[in-house]
């Protein structure tokens, strides 16, 4: 299977989308929930301010003893204005003055009140913002009766007297908003995260498997929205195992039906060659025999890289192999080839098993094999190797021959690619299914120079194994 | 030495009943395992090399009844198959080999022979490998007739090699043969040894070195 590209277009990620439709309106909320909670707060804290300051308007107000106009004294006792005046910030200043706007006691700068202001008048206090010496300032008027006539009492107060207090049950206010804003975008992101763990779970699981893998997926493991999704992917799965099985049967039918009747040619011909009769014919008979080997080692080629192609995705196959026991049997195998090159055919078989088919690495470390004594020419030294290095186990076969030239190496395991200096019975194909088998176990083929530069040496790096027992 | 072919394949058989009879062997040939196990019945073989994909009844049923039915007959099982499972099977089933085709008929024949003498060696004290003759019993050899002086770690060695003739008998597992429990051997004993062996034996037998792996005998008539 070949990775598909990323769609360029389309829904994008849904983790992104819910956290998008989730937090856009509740980030809304949260603005909406601040603003009220900034007007809600300090519309009170005026009215409060309001209210003490109208207070201070009627406490002046008691000290101007009704009935007497002309016992109002000019001047409020020091120790009473001292108080009112206050101190910092609340650096309260008043004027009293009577129906016809003259100054009976405080200061001069305060505004007049309103025209038309009486003790019948609504509002009464009445409040107005103003600009005092150029501060910003609040000042209240109160009128009242007195037998003298209609007085007004100013009280005013820099509205930075009330900044304050209203600035900073603001800032807690906004603190506590914005609290509460990160703590749910944090939680909407943890629940979102939390809420397509199954999603992403069964995404790694799809991404966990090799390309082969076509195990049905569990259904019951699942959120409900997607179940018919994987129901689905099931179907396909179970579709594509029943393909490999019948091209599995059907190419192990073919090699039944081509293998037999190779054998019978062969071996016929075989007897041939040794026969006093055939003599005369005897170089025509080699050369078919020859023919018909090639035909025969062609046909093993080819239906084992159709085997291999759809192994991958019968797991069944998989079990634990014993690598030096593969060696072993694969050097027992080639014994006889080697010893009448000659060609020294030798082991260094470390501890090392993988999960992996039996007989497919049994066909690539012949082909390996194969390849190293048809190049290397006699005396020389082939090795299989194999061993454990850091959990991963690896296969190595390593020649003294003429080497493959570095630009050709990537090209070697092409289909019917043969090096450029082959000879003998070669189809091409060795190092084809070589690396087709190596995929299907996941593991690294690699084709470099064997030791002192000299040589051909061919690793198979398996990946690490999950479960060392198997 | 008597062997039964069963193989449906006129051709294969053919060739296989050729071959092995030059190879020495007195052949009998049967196209069906129902033959076959009438013939088995009532005849002495040495051996049978029988085909799985036979019509009707197929290889593996018949060595399945075979063993069934008590018989320690050596099995040969030739197939057109190459799967791990076949493999399995046949030699669980109580085959004592397994060759695929194609095969090369001289080694048909040395499979023959060595399963031959593997199930001989079980039951008679004479294991005789082309001019080297070894008696179990008495634990000597003859050498073209004549008797050859080997010391006991050097006729250990031999015998080992010899039961498994053919085959790669690994250097720890000769180790073992020669060093009893209160010896401290080196590997490099057996190099010692194989060495003093193959100067005994000189042409007659050859002991090829398998590096890394360990030594094997190999029959000349094959």
């Amino acid at each position: 299977m070949t990775p598909q590209p990323e769609p360029a277009q389309g829904p994008g990620s849904l983790g992104r989308r819910l956290l998008i439709l989730l937090l856009a309106p509740l980030g809304a909320m949260l603005l909406a929930g601040l603003l009220v909670d900034y007007l809600s707060s300090v519309g009170p804290t005026r009215g409060a301010f309001d209210r003490s300051l109208g207070d201070t308007a009627l406490v002046v107000a008691a000290y101007l003893r009704p009935g007497s106009l002309a016992k109002i004294p000019a001047e409020l006792p020091p120790e009473v204005a001292a108080t009112l005046r206050g101190t910092g910030d609340r650096a309260l200043r008043f004027a009293v003055r009577d129906a016809a706007g003259r100054l009976l006691a405080g200061d001069r700068d305060l505004p007049l009140p309103p025209t038309g202001f009486t003790p019948r008048s609504t509002p009464n206090p009445e409040f107005a913002d103003t600009l005092l010496a150029g501060e910003p300032t609040r000042v209240v008027w109160y009128a009242l009766a007195l037998d003298s006539g209609s007085t007004t009492i100013a009280v005013a107060e820099p509205t930075r007297a009330r900044d304050r207090p209203t600035r900073e049950l603001v800032t807690v206010s906004v603190i506590f908003d914005v609290l509460q804003l990160v703590a749910v975008v944090l939680l909407v992101i943890v629940g979102v995260r939390r809420g397509l763990k199954p999603l992403l779970a069964l995404r790694d699981q799809l991404a966990a498997r090799s390309a082969g893998e076509l195990a049905p997926l569990d259904e019951r493991s699942v959120p409900v929205e997607v179940r018919t999704l994987v129901a689905s992917l099931n179907a396909l799965f179970g579709r594509m195992r029943a393909a490999a099985e019948s091209q599995q049967k059907f190419v192990a039918d073919a090699a039944h039906q081509m293998r037999t009747p190779l054998a019978g040619i062969q071996a016929q011909l075989e007897l041939l060659e040794r026969d006093p009769q055939a003599a005369p014919v005897r170089d025509r008979v080699r050369a078919v025999g020859e023919g018909i080997r090639r035909l025969a080692h062609t046909a093993h080629q080819l239906l084992t890289l159709a085997r291999a192609e759809s192994a991958a995705t019968l797991e069944r196959d998989f079990r634990t192999v014993d690598l030096p026991r593969l060696i072993e049997q694969t050097v027992s195998a080639q014994l006889d080839r080697a010893l009448a090159k000659p060609i020294d055919l030798g082991a260094d078989a470390q501890p090392a098993t993988v999960t992996a088919i039996d007989w497919l690495l049994r066909e690539l470390l012949n082909n390996l094999t194969d390849n190293a004594l048809n190049y290397t020419p006699p005396g020389g030294t082939v090795t299989l190797r194999c061993g454990t290095v850091a959990g991963a186990a690896f296969l190595e076969v390593e020649d003294d021959g003429p080497g493959i030239a570095e630009a050709e190496r990537p090209l070697m395991t092409e289909r019917f690619r043969r090096s450029a200096g082959a000879t003998g019975i070669g189809t091409g194909l060795g190092l084809a299914i070589v690396s087709d088998i190596a995929g299907v176990h996941g593991a690294r083929l690699s084709i470099g120079a064997g030791a002192g530069g000299r040589g051909t040496r061919v690793r198979v790096e398996f990946p690490a194994r999950k479960d060392p027992g198997g | 030495m008597r062997i039964l072919i069963v193989e449906d394949d006129e051709l294969v058989a053919d060739a296989l009943k050729r071959g092995l009879a030059q190879a020495g062997f007195a052949v009998d040939h049967l196209a069906t395992a129902e033959q076959a196990e009438a013939a088995l019945a009532t005849d002495e073989f040495d051996l049978a090399v029988v085909d799985i994909g036979l019509p009707r009844t197929d290889g593996l049923a018949l060595v399945r009844r075979l063993r069934h039915s008590g018989s320690a007959l050596p099995v040969l099982i030739i197939t057109a198959r190459d799967a791990l499972a076949d493999r399995v099977d046949a030699l669980d089933l109580g085959a004592d080999d397994y060759m695929t085709k194609p095969f090369e008929l001289p080694e048909v024949a040395a499979r023959c022979r060595a399963l031959i003498r593997r199930t001989r060696s079980a039951t008679s004290a004479q294991l005789t490998i082309g001019a080297v003759a070894l008696d179990l019993a008495s634990r000597t050899v003859q050498l073209h007739g004549r008797a050859l002086d080997v010391t006991r770690r050097e006729w250990s060695i031999l015998e080992c090699l010899a039961l498994d003739t053919g085959r790669v008998v690994r250097k720890e597992r000769l180790l073992r043969a020669i060093a009893g429990w209160d010896e401290d051997l080196t590997p490099n004993a057996v190099e010692v040894y194989v060495s003093r062996l193959r100067a005994k034996l000189g042409d007659a037998l050859a002991i090829h070195t398998v590096r890394g792996l360990g030594y094997r005998l190999d029959d000349p008539a094959a």
